[in-house]
């Protein structure tokens, strides 16, 4: 059904509609308004048409006539990304809007994997899993409940239970990619057309890593595969004080290393943990920054003798046992902690990977550039965030929310010296999208680069596929 | 300031809080809190574009306000596809309220009208309402034919509002609803000479008889000396409930929806219903009635008050339901989508295992009917007056005794309000042991009461063991109490065990006053 009629200018319009129906295509600027931003402030090219594919063979057959014509085309899952990854860098662009393709295709017991069609949501997927007593390793992003899995792995997002599992991309065993001329192509144990798939790593070198965190470059990825892991019922929570940052970080990098906590989560000073737990550590006024610790195993004896260790382990550190509410509520609020500090102002993220000892140092940076601004004086808050990923790095999630409209202005600047700040103290972003990739350009090695154009235009020699992306463009 | 937009550009601010994170489009099952929210979004469910969900239709309002692009006939048909039924301000955790898409859309729509894009059906729809104080274009004269020869009383306690729809559209829940109250032995009457209520022109846009026909039904209904109204249209009752209290209209009669008053009397153990057959139904939450009104278990505890009626939920229920399609004038204006939109509805019903689909609304169930034909669906729909009407009905029957150990926990809770300290007025816990359930409510400063149903819409449910409350009552200071309850729930034994489902999320909890009751219990 239609109600807003397409306009019917785009070029592809009649061809697109002939592949994918009247109903999924619209080129009218109403429809493609809703598609203009993602869940960050930047801005960049708006799409020309908007197409919801259904299928696979839709998808191929839609990538065949941005082929034929040197279209270019952009996938993009839930949109609620905050570096703007899903915009589009040239006008006309073709967008995919994939979350029709939402289905579990297959849950494979033998083999402990989950094989889902890229645009399935993070929170559905644990849902339908947990029904068959299965988890996921790395659980979603904190926009879990609408980020997809395609998007998450394309863009090398991060989020729940990264601290054990790592980012959304350590789990992926196989990728279903439709490539530039529309031929599909299955990574993994997937290049053997009779094999189940069990395996990211066989017989010929990883075709999975070239397509994970690519942006939408290289093709557009239609179905993913993940571990998964035996549902575990027994969780255990600790809240952890500490007087400094140095302490708090010193704990953080230990833990990880024996990698213990299904999520291990920093808030760096008192004011993040204010702004996060409104009145959680009125009582401490000592402590000035907060770890959170939750454990999660399939045993109650295993999960409350890991907590013991961790408590232990803390006090080497000088750590204030403060309970375990801000855990549980962290866990169990999952996928919804993030939205209610919109409360404050619209966000300016600064979403990086840095290796745990190194937080100190760029808070001590990123501390004075609040001082310079006076941002608390204007109303602007922070939350400044580490999650454990891995083994001995974290996420730095230094945000700042910007109350009014007026602001902005002055949060911009702000802003972008702690993305300078960042960049200078051995930051890596996870993901690229108009948040880093000018920066992330600037730094990169050369021969990094052109390796990877030269992947790119081996692949897709007509650059129909994000076109512009990674060349640095603002 | 764009001029044109003045009613629009109230809002640019709340806009400014949207964050695109995309929970009111394609939210599945929100892992949080065990929140049941299913792509909340009925109409993009149908459309696809994320252009009809909150999100998108935020991005588009911005669009507007920065003259980024205008005001056109796709603009007035794209507003026109929302059905304000507030299911992506109920899963928005944004703001405490959730960011008030409804009232944004029908400020647009007022903007919409006041620069001219009309669409002409709703041009009909005013001109009705303002010559014949009925949308349908019926005679206001033969309102009251529905009722046949059946006479009205001047003065009674109780008015019964039919409301246009059922007084010209569906009958049957104007005729069964008099039947019912007659049977049940209601000292009731009809208004003469009842207008519009003016729902219909508020979700349109189109505000100025509004004013008009509330005042002559506020006159019309002092005359009969009624302390008591009572509806079964869903619309009638947010109007009367919401939006009259909201544009400054004062009344001193009680505003009751049927399924409240049924809900009163079966409680007071004043009726009773009793079928003759076990029957399996579902319950379809008029948007209207619940996210708008907030009435969620009054019709819930009717039909389980039912002798032989299970009632079983449907995916996606109470605050999280979804829309039947025919809300905020989308049934009038598009009734293809509205038809697609309740045959997804009708779909969870059937999903269900309900032989019966119940609801509480003559649009509803207009509109759920219309959606089980447009899909071939054999399931039957029925009103709830409707539904009662053929049942076996008492006039009295044994008040169900609360459980001993509730009524103690309820009595301890009410002599220790210090325990709520700290909580704003209008907090809301509910409260169960072993599925007995009561609700606390703040109503003041160190004031709250007890009421023993579940609460429509609690801030927290709690549950404990009996074992835990026994002890919990033991203590006469609040402080021990709450240190207590904290310990039950950090540190839980297989008999001494608290549990608690947050219905909000943890930073509007703290917001509305829960950070002192968290703090006293060791929990922060």
């Amino acid at each position: 059904m239609t109600i807003v009629k397409s306009s019917k200018t785009h070029p592809l319009y009649e061809e697109l509609v002939s592949i994918a129906g009247q109903e999924r295509v619209s080129d009218n600027q109403v429809i493609i308004a809703a598609y203009a931003q993602d869940a960050c402030h930047l801005e960049a090219e708006r799409p020309g048409i908007i197409v919801m594919p259904n299928s696979v063979a839709e998808v191929q057959e839609i990538v065949k006539l941005c082929a034929r014509t040197k279209t270019p085309i952009v996938p993009a899952g839930g949109r609620n990304g905050i570096c703007g990854a899903v915009l589009p860098r040239v006008p006309n662009v073709v967008m995919l809007d994939m979350v029709n393709m939402d289905k579990v295709t297959k849950i494979d017991e033998d083999v402990m994997t989950v094989t889902v069609e890229a645009g399935l949501r993070w929170a559905e997927l644990i849902h339908r899993l947990d029904e068959k007593g299965y988890k996921l390793g790395f659980r979603g992003p904190y926009g879990g409940n609408v980020g997809t899995v395609g998007g998450s792995v394309s863009i090398n997002s991060i989020g729940y239970a990264a601290s054990k599992y790592g980012p959304s991309t350590e789990g992926v065993v196989s990728l279903e990619v439709v490539l530039a001329n529309g031929e599909v192509i299955r990574t993994g144990t997937g290049w053997n057309p009779d094999a189940q798939l069990f395996g990211r790593y066989s017989t010929f070198n990883d075709l999975t890593g070239i397509f994970l965190g690519d942006h939408g470059t290289l093709g557009v990825k239609t179905k993913v595969t993940l571990k998964i892991y035996p549902k575990a019922e027994f969780l255990t929570y600790g809240d952890f004080g500490f007087k400094t940052l140095k302490e708090a970080t010193d704990f953080m990098l230990e833990a990880q290393r024996y990698g213990f906590t299904e999520e291990l989560i920093l808030l760096a000073d008192r004011q993040s943990t204010e702004t996060f737990f409104p009145g959680l550590l009125n009582k401490h006024k000592e402590v000035h920054a907060f770890i959170s610790a939750i454990v999660q195993e399939t045993d109650s004896q295993l999960a409350n003798r890991k907590m013991e260790i961790l408590r232990e382990m803390s006090e080497k550190f000088g750590a204030k046992d403060i309970g375990n509410f801000a855990a549980q509520m962290h866990w169990s609020e999952m996928f919804n902690l993030v939205q209610p500090l919109y409360n404050n102002g619209f966000w300016l993220n600064t979403c990086h990977l840095r290796p745990i000892n190194r937080i100190p140092e760029v808070m001590e940076r990123l501390w004075a550039i609040f001082k310079k601004y006076k941002l608390l004086d204007n109303d602007i808050k922070w939350i400044a965030s580490c999650l454990g990923a891995d083994r001995a790095y974290a996420t730095g999630w230094i945000t700042i929310f910007v109350p009014t409209k007026d602001k902005m202005e002055m949060a911009l600047k702000a802003w972008n010296e702690m993305l300078d700040e960042i960049f200078d103290t051995g930051a890596c972003p996870y993901w690229s999208g108009l948040l880093w990739e000018e920066r992330a350009v600037k730094k990169a090695d050369k021969n990094f680069l052109d390796t990877y154009w030269k992947i790119k235009k081996a692949l897709d020699p007509e650059n129909i596929f994000a076109p512009e992306v990674f060349k640095g463009g603002n | 300031m764009t001029t044109n937009l003045k009613n629009l550009s109230k809002y640019e601010d709340e806009m400014w809080l949207c964050a695109r994170c995309g929970d009111c489009s394609l939210a599945d099952k929100t892992v949080a809190s065990n929140r049941d929210v299913y792509l909340p979004c009925a109409i993009k469910n149908v459309l696809g574009f994320e252009a009809f969900a909150a999100r998108g239709r935020i991005m588009i309002m911005n669009d507007l306000l920065n003259e980024r692009i205008p005001l056109s006939n796709d603009i007035a048909d794209w507003a026109y596809t929302c059905t304000t039924c507030k299911s992506c301000m109920e899963t928005c955790t944004a703001t405490a309220d959730g960011v008030n898409l409804p009232d944004m859309m029908e400020a647009l729509r007022k903007d919409l009208v006041a620069n001219s894009f009309s669409i002409q059906k709703h041009e009909e729809i005013e001109n009705s309402i303002i010559n014949e104080f009925n949308p349908y274009k019926e005679t206001q004269d033969f309102r009251l034919k529905v009722f046949g020869d059946r006479e009205f009383p001047p003065k009674a306690e109780v008015v019964y509002f039919a409301g246009c729809t059922s007084s010209f559209r569906e009958k049957e829940i104007a005729v069964t609803t008099v039947e019912l109250l007659t049977k049940l032995g209601v000292n009731y009457t009809v208004l003469p000479d009842e207008r519009c209520c003016g729902s219909v022109l508020l979700r349109l846009g189109r505000e100025k008889a509004f004013g008009n026909l509330t005042s002559h039904n506020i006159e019309s209904i002092k005359r009969t000396g009624a302390k008591t109204v009572i509806t079964a249209c869903a619309g009638c009752y947010r109007t009367w409930k919401v939006d009259v209290v909201k544009a400054g209209y004062e009344y001193d009669f009680r505003i009751l929806h049927i399924t409240e008053f049924l809900d009163e009397l079966v409680t007071k153990g004043a009726a009773s219903f009793e079928l003759k057959d076990k029957l399996k139904v579902t319950y379809h939450d008029p948007c209207h009635l619940g996210r708008h009104s907030e009435v969620y278990e009054a019709p819930r505890r009717v039909i389980e008050s039912i002798e032989n009626v299970e009632l079983v939920e449907m995916a996606t229920n109470k605050r999280y339901a979804h829309c039947c399609g025919s809300g905020g004038g989308v049934k009038g204006t598009f009734g293809d989508l509205a038809n697609e939109a309740a045959g997804n509805r009708i779909r969870e019903a059937e999903e269900s295992g309900a032989e019966l689909l119940l609801t509480a609304c003559p649009f509803c169930y207009r509109g759920l009917k219309d959606g089980a034909n447009h899909i071939g669906s054999n399931i039957k729909v029925l009103d709830l007056p409707t539904f009662l009407l053929d049942a076996k009905i008492g006039k009295s029957m044994k008040k169900v005794k609360d459980e001993p150990l509730k009524l103690e926990f309820m009595e301890y809770l009410v002599d220790h309000p210090m325990i709520f300290d700290g909580l704003k007025k209008g907090a809301v816990i509910d409260y169960e042991i072993e599925g007995n359930r009561f609700h606390i409510e703040v109503i003041g400063k160190g004031e709250v009461i007890a009421k023993p149903q579940r609460a429509e819409n609690p801030d927290v449910e709690l549950t404990f063991s009996p074992a835990a409350v026994k002890t919990l009552v033991t203590f006469s200071s609040e402080d021990k109490y709450a240190e207590q309850f904290g310990k039950f729930f950090k540190e839980p034994t297989d008999s001494e065990w608290i549990r608690f489902n947050l219905r909000l999320n943890i930073v509007k909890l703290l917001m509305k006053g829960y950070r002192k009751f968290a703090q006293k219990a060791g929990l922060i």
